[in-house]
């Protein structure tokens, strides 16, 4: 049984840093600042949460287990927000897309 | 694996001193506060771990408040503005890589230097008898509120004597101005309702850490801090400034004045020799909560005034 | 199967700092501040997840407990941050 337990934990934690993978990867690839933090932020949560639920699973039921389990609901509220504050100021404060104003000139 | 994460802190620390702007100086010094706490961990030091976690935070929030403060928003303009892209590599290349790759080098270095022979008899003896002595699990919390009881009240003196000076110091008639622009946070209902669910929770936890400060990783500084967070909240959602700081003040130097009788207490009945070490084990359980209850209190009320004082010279 | 284990949690312990480590070259390079902003929040989740792993390999639940602060106390001060941001920075292009 804890052989089944480690082996499925096993698979959860390397889906998850290959997630975490995938969004390291997109920072880098990506040049404009709203491509990059909407790839980057939704894989980020998804690639957090399958990690510390393979952590969950490897220790089945016990205190240690529970507090990965709050730790995942507060990851799950709290890093959404974090992007969506910091894009929702980057457009009050004037951020523009460079690529974007010239084709917009260029249209003009 | 420390000696990676220690070379990363050194290189952060290093790079803020090379920041010329104000923003990302901040910035940086707020990733390697983060950092540092994170090799603490990994040195085996988990209270001060969370301690530095807790503190980088009001730290960088101070930084900003008093950067605010001092500078002005006009002026502040010349700061933030993007700086030549040349002198940036410049200083890249020139400085930054080389001291990076010989920090790395030494920290591969560090693990074949022979390492001198410890002493180890004053660790044995805190480790052996702490828990006897002093009750509780937590051998660190044993020391500061035990051994080195003197240590934790010239401490608290210290955050009261800069509290004391912050209040003085800072003229203030005592009526806040408000001007008519709603906080940022107030204005958006996603992150206000968010910190709105963030803020018990915080404060939630910081009564669990002082509670358990015997137990676990904690203890009243910690916990005190993270009590602290929820006036940061309070300030961000509602913008109102009306704490009454003379009160909060007098509480601060009256919780001061019950830790130094609390541990002169605790210090006459006598930790060591002629009272035997199982001496009345319920008692010595109940001494280290009502401590860390009282240094945590202590420290939520300095930094809360410390903080609300700052925030109203700035909006003044 | 305990010692396969442990193995491939070391490995995944130095992966996730490698990738932390690599994100920091986004936060030096960064053209705008907005950049810095987003390396910086993405560094700091991932320390989470070093300290949520560490943790469980030394089987002990109370580090956790440092790692729940991480995460509230990264929050609060990140939030601090970008209003102070977005009250003073104007770009100008």
């Amino acid at each position: 049984m804890e052989n089944l337990l480690h082996i499925i934990s096993n698979i959860f934690i390397v889906v998850g840093t290959f997630f975490i993978l995938i969004g390291v990867i997109a920072i880098f690839k990506f040049k404009d600042f709203f491509s990059r933090i909407l790839s980057t932020s939704k894989i980020d949560t998804v690639g957090a949460i399958t990690i510390l639920s393979g952590l969950a699973i490897r220790h089945g039921i016990s205190w240690f287990s529970a507090k990965t389990i709050l730790l995942m609901i507060l990851i799950l509220i709290i890093n959404p927000l974090k992007s969506h504050t910091l894009l929702r100021y980057a457009v009050i404060s004037g951020h523009k897309n460079k690529k974007a104003k010239g084709n917009k000139e260029v249209a003009k | 694996m420390t000696t990676t994460i220690m070379s990363f802190w050194l290189f952060c620390n290093i790079f803020v001193l090379f920041q010329k702007k104000l923003l990302s100086m901040i910035l940086w010094l707020f990733l390697s506060s983060i950092i540092a706490s994170l090799g603490f961990l990994f040195l085996g030091s988990p209270d001060v771990a969370m301690a530095e976690a807790t503190a980088s935070a009001f730290v960088t929030i101070i930084f900003i408040v008093c950067f605010e403060n001092f500078f002005g928003i006009k002026n502040l303009q010349n700061f933030i503005e993007e700086e030549n892209s040349k002198t940036r590599e410049n200083i890249f290349k020139k400085i930054i890589l080389p001291a990076f790759v010989v920090l790395c080098t030494f920290a591969l270095f560090m693990n074949f230097l022979p390492q001198a022979p410890q002493d180890t008899y004053l660790k044995n003896l805190y480790i052996l008898r702490a828990s006897t002595d002093v009750g509780g699990q937590n051998v660190v919390g044993a020391i500061y509120l035990g051994y080195r009881v003197y240590d934790t009240i010239f401490e608290a003196l210290l955050l009261l004597i800069a509290v004391v000076a912050v209040v003085h110091l800072s003229h203030f008639d005592g009526v806040y101005k408000k001007d008519g622009k709603q906080s940022e946070v107030k204005n958006n209902a996603i992150s206000l309702f968010t910190v709105r669910i963030v803020a018990p929770i915080t404060v939630l936890f910081g009564i669990y850490l002082i509670a358990n400060g015997a137990i676990t990783a904690g203890g009243g500084f910690q916990g005190g801090l993270a009590v602290a967070s929820f006036f940061i909240c309070r300030f961000l959602i509602f913008d109102i400034y009306d704490i009454p700081i003379k009160k909060v003040n007098k509480l601060e130097d009256t919780i001061f004045v019950a830790v130094v009788i609390m541990a002169s207490l605790m210090v006459f009945h006598g930790f060591f020799g002629e009272i035997p070490p199982n001496y009345l084990p319920i008692a010595q359980n109940i001494y280290l909560f009502i401590m860390n209850l009282l240094i945590g209190i202590k420290v939520a009320c300095g930094f809360t005034i410390l903080l609300y004082r700052y925030v109203a010279i700035e909006r003044n | 199967m305990s010692l396969f284990y442990m193995s491939l949690l070391e490995i995944i312990l130095w992966v996730i700092l490698l990738f932390a480590i690599v994100c920091v070259i986004r936060v030096i390079k960064g053209p705008t501040i907005w950049d810095r902003v987003l390396g910086f929040s993405i560094i700091s989740s991932k320390l989470v997840l070093i300290i949520a792993i560490f943790s469980s390999m030394r089987n002990t639940a109370y580090l956790l407990d440092l790692a729940i602060i991480y995460t509230l106390f990264g929050f609060l001060g990140e939030i601090f941050l970008i209003t102070f941001l977005s009250k003073n920075v104007k770009e100008r292009g």
